[in-house]
């Protein structure tokens, strides 16, 4: 069937109904980007609250929250993590889509650490990095909301962010500052409208995902397993004195 | 009609459910663990309230202007360089699927928890055509390897044990273990992991797909929708017309009530937005992005008597409320929809001959519609389809004679004077001390379990003309 | 003070044929409260059940017939909160014209039993007519369909002489469902049994519904398992002799 047809079958049961009640959709920002930069500047006041809020959620969910103060510590909260659970290899974002570059301080710590390049590379070079993050124990990534009514990360994909940092590996750390924090989910969607105001940029990604804990099923008699398929825990690292490197969001 | 319908009458498939221990028990605890859940989640969201409000007004209002809303999504979907496909029925949907595995050589289809490919009876075809379907959603995968039927729109196994999936584990994968829900999960992990790996083909439903942008919306816990849309070369997305809303603002809406009505949870684990191919600079993602588009009866309905129940969102908050779900369980209903939302979306699929029965299995106690997220009056259209299935004179004629008569009955009080007289004739075999324990044909049915008032010595209206007296001294 | 109320009793027909007594013990109840109870003559059936398996065109004769009959009503009394629900819910939507605003009038002045006790004439307190621990079923018509829980239980846990008990899936459905009863009996009477443990494991001496479908269920059960627990119409428990005796009988809706 083709579209014309297709559509034409819609209007023609369109036409018979009758007696409906007054509806519209949710009433969008007329311009996001305006709204959500002058949200932010709101919420910079307000980070403490909702960092606290944020951790409470996040943690309800089953991830662990860690502070550090400055950019630099980074990399040793990772190393921590790793070395508290014998894990010896790391894929990372690329440094400007994380704010910081973590390949060169994790490998001096050991790890073997694999950062994503920031641009498109051959199918064969996709393949053998699929396979690396498949194989690795740890991902970090950055976050570019986290909610914190719900305690959920939302990662962006695009270059130098890989779908799979997040999603292979059995932990996932992700990195992030203030800027990150929105209050609600409604305050995200305010976000969402805005990434789709006009021609995305040229990094971005097709996917973005919202992610509230670690991967879980209660599929077995209604008994909570975690990690079934992505991540088994979910770390996220919170940097108070914000990331070095200005993300692109 | 696009599902085969069940061999054994209603009445037979309930009480094989209602003789099954495991079942049973099995079905109390997990349909009072979501209630439970359901009731936690929305205590401590007030808001919660004037959001399923406007979730059922956005679903009305995308309805009101389907048409452009759909164009709108396909139009975007198109920018992205996505493809959309339009099936009129099941049987349409499954040749596109298949149109598109051969044309892209893939030998092996991953598929994350999808109601709309069960609807179609997708795997089925996928097999005959020598691609082999592998189901990753935990629950789904363990009644693939058992050749069942998922009992539940959410929970697909909840009708199997832990000790049920370890012997299908060590017969299909070879695999002994405990069963142990831990370790049986660890084991499909590792599995499943080496599908998403190989597999060319990654097959979807949709939650929701965003026409503004042309997002497709997959909400799970498991992680295997995002498996499914970022690792296969290819990436199929099988949709219901009504699943489109207008923009991301309504979106959120949704997600704000959705996770909650299912499981309790504030959002599900992974909510995965997902537009179009693989854009440059990203490692993983499709090569091809596909939507169907899927009508399979809903279309028909835009002006017909189940309208509402295009509304839903598949949450499955229905069948845990329901009296009747929780007796029975999904297998029983005999189609893929179960539960009081299943009865309207069966009928919507297959034509109101397949409800003829299943209009019948609840008692309208409202439960069902008091738990959905978006307020569908899903008693009203029981009724509404009683009403078709009676008009249409699909009802047996022994039933439409009772009822004819008895609205003859009710319309006149002589008559029916009388037969409250007759009825106290008629009883006098069977009252034992007070009570009728036992009648014969169909009444039987009532008293098989429980006891009988007779008609009262005296009826009120027999008794009116002494109240009377009384009130006036 | 405004003169005395009047209401118009429908009786239903499982009222009338089934239980009778309650009916009598309404009638009473209420000239106690001062009410003038009428009785329309040639009632029958709300035609709920005809409604509830689809035969629409049935349900709107009885319907026309008894909006005509009471037409004339000040209030409409109703024991039972399925009859009550259609006759507010149900009837305009099966009438048009004329009489479809004759049934809108008879909607707003239509209530179930506890409602016009609380809502209407504004009594809470009375004596219990049975001692002991009792509980409460919602019956899924007045509680989902006329949005009713607290006009019954305010009733209740005013009661002198009695101890109420909240029942645990109160708000559960009997399993009654009307010819869903004898469709699917077997169901029916499984989820009958879930109700009746719950009401056994609180210790009450009796369950007290406002809709005799849900008491002809829930008594089937009950008597057929020999139970001690006995099921009552919320005017089996309201002594009727009411709780004050010779005070003002007008309407003090809202009064607590």
């Amino acid at each position: 069937m083709t579209r014309a047809e297709f559509l034409a079958r819609i209007r023609g049961e369109m036409g018979k109904t009758r007696g409906l009640f007054e509806a519209s959709p949710a009433s969008r920002p007329a311009r996001p980007r305006e709204r959500l930069d002058l949200l932010r500047r709101e919420l910079a006041e307000r980070w403490r609250e909702n960092l606290e809020r944020f951790a409470r959620e996040f943690e309800r969910v089953g991830g662990v929250l860690h502070r550090v103060g400055e950019a630099r510590e980074v990399p040793n909260a990772i190393a921590r993590i790793a070395g508290e659970r014998q894990m010896k290899s790391v894929v990372a974002w690329h440094g400007d889509a994380l704010g910081l570059d973590v390949a060169e301080s994790l490998g001096a710590r050991g790890l073997a650490t694999s950062a994503a390049p920031g641009l498109e590379v051959s199918a064969t070079e996709r393949g053998q990095r699929r396979a690396l993050a498949a194989a690795a124990d740890l991902g970090v990534t950055g976050v570019d909301l986290a909610i914190a009514e719900t305690g959920t990360l939302v990662v962006v994909s695009g270059a130098g962010r890989p779908r799979s940092a997040s999603l292979l590996p059995a932990c996932h750390v992700a990195v992030f500052g203030r800027e990150a924090l929105v209050e609600s989910l409604r305050q995200a969607g305010l976000a969402l409208e805005a990434w789709h105001e006009g021609a995305p940029p040229e990094w971005r990604g097709a996917s973005i995902n919202f992610i509230t804990g670690p991967s879980r099923t209660a599929d077995i008699e209604l008994t909570l397993t975690r990690g079934v398929h992505g991540p088994k825990e979910v770390h996220a690292v919170f940097v108070e004195q914000g990331l070095t490197v200005a993300r692109r969001v | 009609m696009s599902e085969v319908a069940p061999a054994t009458p209603l009445r037979e498939r309930a009480g094989r459910a209602l003789e099954d221990t495991f079942l049973q028990q099995a079905l109390t605890i997990a349909t009072t663990k979501f209630i439970g859940l359901r009731r936690e989640a929305f205590d401590e969201f007030p808001e919660g309230e004037a959001l399923r409000d406007q979730a059922r007004a956005i679903k009305e209002a995308t309805l009101q202007r389907l048409d452009h809303w759909l164009e709108t999504l396909i139009d975007n979907i198109e920018r992205r360089g996505g493809h959309v496909h339009y099936a009129a029925s099941a049987e349409d949907a499954r040749q596109i699927v298949l149109d598109i595995a051969r044309r892209t050589g893939s030998g092996m289809a991953v598929k994350s928890k999808s109601m709309a490919t069960e609807e179609i009876h997708l795997n089925e075809a996928l097999e005959a055509a020598g691609v082999t379907p592998v189901e990753t959603d935990l629950g789904e995968y363990i009644i693939q390897l058992a050749h069942e039927r998922p009992s539940h729109i959410i929970a697909p196994a909840i009708h199997k044990t832990k000790g049920q999936v370890a012997e299908l584990f060590a017969r299909e994968l070879g695999r002994e273990t405990q069963p142990d829900p831990e370790v049986l999960t660890r084991i499909a992990r590792a599995e499943l992991r080496e599908k998403f790996l190989q597999a060319d083909l990654g097959i979807t439903g949709a939650n929701f797909a965003v026409a503004e942008t042309g997002t497709v919306v997959l909400v799970t816990n498991e992680g295997n929708g995002r498996m499914v849309t970022s690792l296969p070369r290819v990436h199929v997305a099988v949709m219901g017309v009504e699943k489109v809303v207008p923009s991301m603002t309504d979106l959120t809406v949704f997600l704000a009530i959705l996770a909650k009505s299912a499981t309790g949870q504030k959002l599900s684990v992974y909510t995965s937005l997902v537009n179009g191919p693989r854009r440059g600079g990203e490692l993983e993602g499709p090569e091809e992005f596909h939507l169907v588009l899927l009508d399979n009866g809903r279309i028909k309905q835009i002006a017909g008597p189940l309208r509402e129940s295009l509304y839903c969102l598949r949450c499955g908050a229905c069948l845990n409320v329901c009296p009747v779900y929780r007796q029975i369980g999904g297998h029983a209903y005999g189609y893929t929809y179960p539960g009081p939302i299943g009865i309207l979306l069966t009928a919507m699929l297959n034509g109101p001959e397949s409800v003829k029965d299943l209009a019948h299995a609840s008692s309208l106690c409202g439960a069902c519609a008091d738990a959905c997220p978006v307020r569908i009056d899903i008693p009203r259209m029981l009724v509404e389809l009683r009403k078709e299935v009676d008009e249409r004179r699909i009802a047996p004629w022994p039933e439409r004679v009772v009822f004819g008569a008895l609205g003859s009955l009710l319309r006149r009080p002589a008559l029916y004077r009388l037969s409250a007289r007759l009825g106290r004739l008629f009883q006098r075999p069977f009252v034992r001390g007070g009570a009728i324990r036992r009648l014969p044909l169909f009444l039987g049915r009532w008293t098989r379990t429980r006891d009988l008032p007779p008609v009262a010595a005296r009826t009120f209206q027999e008794r009116w003309a002494d109240l009377a007296r009384e009130g006036r001294r | 003070m405004s003169a005395a109320p009047r209401a118009a009793f429908m009786v239903t027909c499982l009222g009338d044929l089934f239980y009778p007594e309650v009916g009598e013990k309404i009638v009473r109840l209420l000239r106690r409260l001062g009410v003038t109870v009428e009785f329309p003559a040639g009632q029958t059936c709300c035609g709920l059940p005809l409604f509830n398996s689809g035969y629409h065109g049935e349900a709107a004769a009885v319907a026309r017939r008894t909006v005509a009959l009471f037409e004339d009503a000040e209030h409409v009394v109703v024991p039972s909160g399925s009859c009550a629900w259609m006759v507010k819910h149900e009837y305009p939507g099966l009438l048009s014209g004329a009489e479809r605003t004759a049934a809108e009038r008879l909607a707003g002045r239509t209530h179930e039993l506890s409602q016009f006790l609380v809502k209407v004439l504004g009594r809470r307190q009375f004596r219990s007519a049975v001692g002991g621990r009792l509980t409460y079923h919602d019956s899924c018509h007045l509680l989902r369909g006329l949005h009713e829980s607290e006009s019954p239980r305010a009733l209740l846990r005013g009661l002198d002489g009695a101890e109420f008990v909240e029942l645990p899936g109160g708000d559960e459905c009997c399993g009654f469902g009307g010819s869903f009863s004898v469709r699917l009996p077997e169901v029916s009477s499984a989820i009958l049994d879930k109700k009746l443990a719950n009401v056994e494991a609180t210790g009450a001496g009796c369950v007290v519904a406002c809709d005799a479908g849900c008491l002809m269920q829930m008594r089937g059960g009950l008597s057929r398992r020999g139970s001690r627990v006995r099921a009552l119409h919320l005017a089996e428990v309201l002594a009727d002799g009411a709780g004050e005796p010779g005070s003002a009988a007008a309407p003090r809706g809202g009064a607590a």
